[in-house]
C-alpha cells in the first residue's frame, strides 16, 4: 500500500475537484461527498434544523440524517442530499445546510445558550401572543431546509422529464444483496425471466465488505456468477435455434442504481436518476422483498457529536472508499458483528482501542442461552483482541460521549453491579444497536435480512427458497431437472442482538439523548409529549417532529417508538412504531410527475381552425381539454374592449365564431327516438326529419346535466350537440342509460371530431351564406336544416370526396344565424369565404356578452345544482316525456318558494357595474345570502351592466330590489330584478326583422 | 381489472360510477339492478340508498379508456379483490 492512497472497491483512477463551503478539495472518482471529505479530514458537514448544532456524518447510506448539503449554484441547486449518496464529478459546488454566516460559527446557534430552549411544542407556545403572524417571518429565516431552486432554465436538465420504461418479467427481486441475488439465480436457471432492482451502483449488499464465502468461492464471486449463469443460457438457446432449449433461457436483468419507490396498482414502480434519469414501471407475476434491514443506533448523552458514527456506514466507508477514522475508535454495540468488525477495520488501518458490548458473559438471558458454545465464541475473540491491544468491556455501555464541538472521550459504566466510570479517550465512536427490516415498500414475499434472516448463511437460504417457492408458483418446477441444491455460505457468525435501550442518564440529560438528529428531538421531548397526553407514537411523532426529516426516522424512529412505549412502563417489544412510508431513497419531484408536465401534462384537443386563430391573434384559452380563441388583438388592447368591439359587431352587422369545441353525439337505430324520449326532456321522437329543438337532460336525481340541440337526420338516425366541456361527461352517460335499457335497439358513437362549426350570426349571415350557397339560407324555417351538397361559390363542393357540409339554422346570439357542421377540412376554406363575404371573427367573450344579453344558458348556470325549474323551463318539464330524472324531480325540497330561481339583475341606478359571483341579500344588512350572480356582461346595447343570477323566489319576484354584495373585490350594488332576457325580448332579430 | 372485451387492464382505464343499491346479497344481474325510469318508487332509493358492506360491493364501472363497455363489478372492498366482473344489463 503506498501511504496516503486510498484503496477501496469503489474508487477508481482520477481525480476529481469540488468545492465545500466554498474551498476546493480533491477527491477520486467513485467517491461521494461524504467519503471525499472524511478523506480530507473534514469533521463538520452541516448544522441540525431546530438547536443548529454541529453534526458529522452519521451513515453510509440514504438514511443519513446529519450531512445534508446543497448541490449547485443557484438557480439550480438542489437541497438536502444527503453527502452519502453525492457522487462526486469534477467541479461538483457544496454546500452545507442551516448555518449563517458559517458552518462553524452560526447566529442562531447562540440562541441555544438559554439551555434547553426548543424543547418540544415550544414555538406553540411561546409564540401564540400576539399572533404567530407576528414570529412567523423571523422563525421561517431561521428554520428551513437547504436553499430552494429557482426558476430552472427551459433546456436544463432539471426540466427534462425523465424516460419512462415499462418492464415485464416472471420475477422481480427487490435488492441485489446475496439473498435476493440467490432467489434471481434459481430462478432464472429454471426458465424465469428476472429483473432485480437494486439501489447501489453494485451488487452484493454487505458482502461487499464483510469476507464471505458461498459454496467455496468468495461471495462476490459468486453472486456475479449467479447472474453470469442465467446470461449464458439466453446466448446458448439463441445460438441454436434448431436445438429446442428446454427450458427456456431464463434471464436476470439487473437495474443498478434503481430505487423502487412505490406500488402502482399494476406494477412496481423504481427510478434511476444517474445517467439518463428514468423511471421503470416493472410489471412483474412475482415480486420477492430482499430490501434488507436497517442498522438501529444507540441511545445515550451525546449521541450526536460529530465523531459518533453507525458501525456499518463506518465498514462502507473503509471498504468502498478507503476511509478509516485517524483517531483511536471505540466500538459500542449489543451483538457479535463487533468483534469480527473490529478485526476488519483493524486491518484497514484503524485504531481501535477499545469495544463496548452491552451483553455480560454468561447472561442470565434467555436470548442468549439458546446457542451453546456462543459465548465461547465470544471469549476467543476477546482474547484475540485483548492480545492486540484492543479492550474488551462486556457488560457495559456508553453512558456519555464527551466533547464540545466533536468527540473527545467516552464514559463508560458497567450496566450492572459497581458504579465505576471510566473514560476512554477517542475521536471515533462507531455504534450498532442491531438491525431493523425495512418495511418501506410493503410489497411481495420477503427474503433476506429484511425477513430477519441476520448472517450470510440464513439470507442466502432465505432467498433461495424464495425463489423455489415461486418456481412452485408458477408451476415451473415439477418440469425441471436441474434445481440446485441450496447454496453452502459463511460469513460472519449470527450476530445475536440482545436488545438495549438506551443508558442510564440523570433526568436532565435526557435532552441531550437523540433520537432524531435532524430535528433535535430528544428522550426529554417524548418525556413532554407523554406529559401533554401524545402517547401513541403517531400522535407523539407530530407533537415533537420526531422522525419528520427527511429522513423519515430512518435513523431513530424505531428506537424512539420503543422508548416512548419503555417511558410509560409498556413492554417496548410490543410497541407500535409509526408507519413507514416509501421510498426508501429520497426521489425528486421531476420523477414524481414524470413526463406529465407542461403541454404533456394533459391531452390537448385543438380545433380545425386552430392554427388560424393563433396566426390572428385569438388569443387561444383552455376549456376543458380544447383551446377556444378568446378574443383576436386586432380588436381592442385588452380583452374587455375587444370583445366590446366584437360583441357589437355582431349585433350591427355580423360576425363568425369557431364553435367547434361543443359535443356531437351521433344516436342511431330503429329506437332512436324512444331512447332519446327517456335521456332528453323536450321529446325528440315528435321532431320531424330535417329540423333540430332545444333539448335539456337531466341526472337521474333531477338536476340539469346539460343542454344543446337534438337534431333529427333521419327517422331513425339523430346528431345531439353538447357544451363544449360536457361532450365526453354525456357520452357516458348516454351509454350508460343505453347499458340498462338493453333491450333497446340503438347505438351511441361520439362524432365530435367528425364536424367542424362555425356559428354564422347578424344581420349579413343571409346575404353571406346566400353568396356561398346560392340559394337564400332564410328559407330554412327556424330550427331547420340542409344537409348541403352543391357547389359553394369560392370554396368547392360540398358532397363530394367526403366532404360534408350541414347548413342549421340556429345561434347562440339572438340574431338571425345559422350553423355551419362541416367536415374538418372545409373549416378553413369556409372560414375564409365568409370573410370574404364581410363577417368578421369574434370570440369566446363576445360570445359570453351576447349569451347574457339574451339570457342563454352556459356552465355558468347549469352548475350541476340547479334543475329544470329552477332555470324556468316549467312548460317543457310539463311536455317530457318518461325522462330520465323526472320522478327524482318531484321531490318538495325542489319545489319550496325559497328554492333560488334563475332572473336577470341591473342595477338600479342603470350605471354601477357588479360581478359575477356577488352575493344576493333582500337588504343591505342582511347577513344571509338568498342567491348569487352566476354571469354578468357590460351590454353596449343596453349602455349597463347586465347579469343572469339564482335568487330565492319568494323574496325575489319581477321588479324586486335586492342588495348585490361583493366586499372583496367591489362595493354593493342595488339591483332589481328583471327577465333573464335583456335585449329582444320578443326575438325580432332570430326571426330576422332587424 | 378484467373487462370482459378487453381482458386484464390497467385499473386507470376504469371509471367508477356508482355503487349499485340493494343488490347486496341479489344475483348481481345488472337488468333487475338498473335505472327504470317508470319505476317511480324505487327512483329514490334507486339514486340514494344502498348498503355498505365491508365485505361485498357491487358497482358500475365503465371502461373509458378502453371499450367503453359499463360494467357491473362485484367486489370485496376490504381487500380490493375482485370477484366478477359482467355486463351491465347482460348484452350491450
Amino acid at each position: 500500500m503506498v501511504p496516503g492512497v486510498r484503496y477501496g472497491t469503489r474508487l477508481q483512477d482520477g481525480v476529481v475537484r469540488f468545492t465545500f463551503d466554498g474551498r476546493t478539495y480533491e477527491g477520486r472518482q467513485g467517491d461521494t461527498a461524504a467519503s471525499a471529505l472524511l478523506a480530507n479530514g473534514v469533521v463538520w458537514f452541516g448544522r441540525s434544523v431546530k438547536s443548529r448544532r454541529l453534526r458529522g456524518v452519521m451513515t453510509a447510506g440514504p438514511e443519513e440524517p446529519c450531512a445534508l448539503l446543497t448541490v449547485g449554484e443557484y438557480p439550480n441547486v438542489v437541497p438536502n442530499v444527503p453527502a452519502t449518496e453525492c457522487v462526486l464529478h469534477d467541479g461538483m459546488v457544496l454546500r452545507s445546510q442551516n448555518r449563517w454566516p458559517s458552518l462553524e460559527f452560526d447566529f442562531a446557534s447562540l440562541l441555544q445558550w438559554g439551555g434547553g430552549l426548543f424543547t418540544a411544542g415550544f414555538y406553540y407556545k411561546t409564540f401564540f401572543l400576539p399572533g404567530w403572524r407576528a414570529f412567523e417571518p423571523l422563525i421561517r429565516r431561521l428554520a428551513g431546509l437547504g436553499m430552494a431552486p429557482g426558476p430552472a432554465a427551459a433546456d436544463s436538465a432539471a426540466n427534462r422529464p425523465p424516460l419512462e420504461e415499462h418492464v415485464t418479467c416472471d420475477l422481480l427481486v427487490v435488492g441485489a444483496g446475496p439473498a435476493g441475488l440467490a432467489a434471481a439465480r434459481v430462478a432464472a436457471r429454471n426458465g424465469l425471466q428476472v429483473v432485480v432492482v437494486e439501489r447501489e451502483p453494485a451488487i452484493g449488499g454487505e458482502t461487499e465488505f464483510e469476507e464471505s464465502v458461498i459454496d467455496s468461492q468468495a461471495a462476490h464471486h459468486w453472486l456475479k456468477a449467479a447472474i453470469a449463469s442465467a446470461a449464458a443460457r439466453i446466448r446458448q438457446g439463441s445460438r441454436n435455434p434448431r436445438r429446442v432449449p428446454r427450458p427456456e433461457p431464463g434471464s436476470v436483468r439487473v437495474l443498478l442504481q434503481t430505487t423502487a419507490v412505490a406500488i402502482a396498482s399494476d406494477s412496481v414502480v423504481a427510478y434511476r436518476e444517474r445517467n439518463e434519469p428514468t423511471n421503470f414501471r416493472i410489471h412483474a407475476r412475482q415480486v420477492l422483498n430482499a430490501v434488507g434491514a436497517q442498522e438501529q443506533p444507540l441511545v445515550f448523552v451525546g449521541n450526536d457529536l460529530p465523531g459518533v458514527q453507525m458501525l456499518g456506514g463506518a465498514e462502507r466507508f473503509a471498504a468502498l472508499y478507503g476511509w478509516v477514522p485517524k483517531e483511536p475508535v471505540v466500538l459500542f454495540g449489543n451483538h457479535d458483528r463487533l468483534y469480527a468488525s473490529a478485526l476488519r477495520l483493524r486491518g484497514q488501518g484503524a485504531r481501535v482501542v477499545a469495544i463496548v458490548d452491552t451483553r455480560p458473559f454468561n447472561a442470565n438471558s434467555d436470548h442468549l442461552r439458546d446457542e451453546a458454545g456462543a459465548d465461547e465464541w465470544r471469549r476467543a475473540a476477546c482474547s484475540l483482541l485483548q492480545a492486540v491491544g484492543v479492550e474488551c468491556l462486556t457488560g457495559s455501555t456508553v453512558r456519555v460521549a464527551c466533547g464540545g464541538r466533536r468527540l473527545r472521550s467516552v464514559e463508560v459504566v458497567a450496566i450492572a453491579g459497581t458504579a465505576d466510570t471510566r473514560e476512554i479517550r477517542c475521536g471515533s465512536l462507531l455504534m450498532s444497536g442491531g438491525w431493523l427490516p425495512r418495511r418501506a415498500l410493503p410489497v411481495g414475499t420477503i427474503v433476506g435480512a429484511a425477513a430477519g434472516c441476520l448472517d450470510l448463511a440464513a439470507a442466502v437460504a432465505s432467498g433461495h427458497a424464495g425463489g423455489v417457492a415461486v418456481l412452485q408458483q408458477t408451476g415451473l418446477l415439477a418440469a425441471v431437472a436441474e434445481i440446485s441444491a441450496t447454496p453452502l455460505a459463511t460469513g460472519d457468525p449470527s450476530p445475536r442482538v440482545e436488545p438495549y435501550l438506551r443508558s442510564p442518564c440523570a433526568t436532565h440529560e435526557e435532552k441531550r439523548q437523540y433520537l432524531d438528529l435532524q430535528n433535535d428531538v430528544t428522550v426529554a421531548d417524548l418525556r413532554v409529549a407523554i406529559a401533554e397526553g401524545f402517547t401513541h407514537i403517531e400522535h407523539a411523532k407530530r407533537y415533537t417532529t420526531l422522525g419528520i426529516g427527511t429522513d423519515q426516522g430512518r435513523w431513530g424512529g424505531h428506537v424512539g417508538a420503543a422508548i416512548l412505549a419503555d417511558l410509560q412502563g409498556l413492554p417496548s417489544a410490543t410497541a407500535s412504531t409509526s408507519k413507514d412510508r416509501p421510498p426508501l431513497a429520497s426521489v425528486s419531484l421531476q420523477a414524481i410527475a414524470g413526463w406529465r408536465v407542461g403541454d404533456s401534462f394533459r391531452l390537448v384537443r385543438r380545433t380545425p381552425l386552430h392554427d388560424w386563430h393563433v396566426a390572428h391573434g385569438g388569443n387561444p384559452e383552455p376549456m376543458g381539454l380544447w383551446f377556444r380563441p378568446r378574443f383576436y388583438a386586432a380588436n381592442g388592447k385588452d380583452a374587455a374592449s375587444a370583445a366590446m368591439v366584437e360583441a357589437g359587431r355582431v349585433r350591427q352587422i355580423g360576425g363568425i365564431a369557431d364553435c367547434s369545441t361543443l359535443g356531437k353525439l351521433e344516436i342511431a337505430g330503429p329506437d332512436a327516438a324512444a331512447f332519446l324520449d327517456e335521456v332528453y326532456l323536450s321529446r325528440p321522437s315528435t321532431l320531424a326529419v330535417g329540423r333540430s329543438r332545444y333539448a335539456v337532460q337531466l341526472r337521474e336525481d333531477g338536476i340539469v346535466l346539460d343542454d344543446g340541440l337534438v337534431l333529427r337526420l333521419a327517422e331513425d338516425r339523430f346528431l345531439a350537440t353538447t357544451s363544449s366541456g360536457h361532450g365526453l361527461h354525456v357520452l357516458s352517460h348516454l351509454e350508460h342509460h343505453r347499458a340498462h335499457r338493453a333491450s333497446l335497439r340503438v347505438s351511441v358513437a361520439d362524432v365530435t371530431d367528425c364536424w367542424a362549426v362555425i356559428a354564422v350570426a347578424g344581420r349579413a349571415s343571409a346575404d353571406a351564406l346566400r353568396t356561398l350557397l346560392g340559394r337564400d339560407p332564410q328559407e330554412l324555417s327556424p330550427m331547420a336544416f340542409w344537409d348541403w351538397s352543391g357547389p359553394l361559390q369560392g370554396v368547392g363542393v360540398a358532397g363530394q370526396g367526403g366532404q360534408r357540409l350541414r347548413v342549421l339554422r340556429a345561434g347562440f346570439s339572438g340574431e338571425l344565424s345559422f350553423e355551419l357542421h362541416c367536415s374538418p377540412a372545409l373549416a378553413l376554406p369556409l372560414w375564409e369565404a365568409l370573410q370574404v363575404g364581410g363577417l368578421e371573427p369574434y370570440g369566446l367573450d363576445a360570445l359570453d356578452i351576447l349569451r347574457v344579453e339574451k339570457g342563454y344558458l352556459t356552465t355558468s348556470e347549469i352548475t350541476g345544482q340547479v334543475t329544470p325549474l329552477d332555470l324556468g323551463m316549467e312548460a317543457m318539464v310539463a311536455k317530457a316525456g318518461p325522462s330520465l330524472g323526472l320522478k327524482l324531480l318531484q321531490r318538495p325540497a325542489f319545489h319550496e318558494p325559497q328554492r333560488p330561481r334563475l332572473v336577470g339583475l341591473r342595477a338600479v341606478d342603470g350605471r354601477s357595474s357588479f360581478l359575477a359571483g356577488a352575493q344576493l341579500t333582500v337588504g343591505p344588512k342582511d347577513r344571509v345570502p338568498m342567491g348569487y350572480v352566476t354571469s354578468s356582461v357590460f351590454s353596449a346595447q343596453l349602455g349597463e351592466t347586465v347579469a343572469l343570477a339564482f335568487a330565492a323566489r319568494d323574496v325575489a319576484p319581477l321588479g324586486a330590489r335586492l342588495c348585490a354584495r361583493d366586499p372583496l373585490r367591489g362595493r354593493d350594488v342595488q339591483v332589481r330584478v328583471v327577465a333573464p332576457v335583456h335585449f329582444d325580448p320578443a326575438g325580432e332579430r332570430l326571426r330576422g326583422r332587424y | 381489472m378484467a373487462c370482459p372485451f378487453c381482458g386484464l387492464r390497467p385499473l386507470e382505464e376504469f371509471l367508477f360510477r356508482k355503487t349499485v343499491p340493494n343488490v347486496v346479497t341479489g344475483s348481481g344481474n345488472g337488468a333487475a339492478a338498473g335505472t327504470d325510469v317508470t319505476d317511480s318508487a324505487s327512483a329514490y332509493a334507486q339514486v340514494y340508498l344502498r348498503v355498505d358492506s365491508a365485505e361485498r360491493s357491487v358497482e358500475e364501472w365503465q371502461h373509458v379508456a378502453g371499450c367503453r363497455a359499463w360494467l357491473l363489478v362485484d367486489r370485496n372492498p376490504s381487500t380490493g379483490v375482485v370477484r366478477s366482473v359482467a355486463l351491465l344489463g347482460g348484452t350491450q
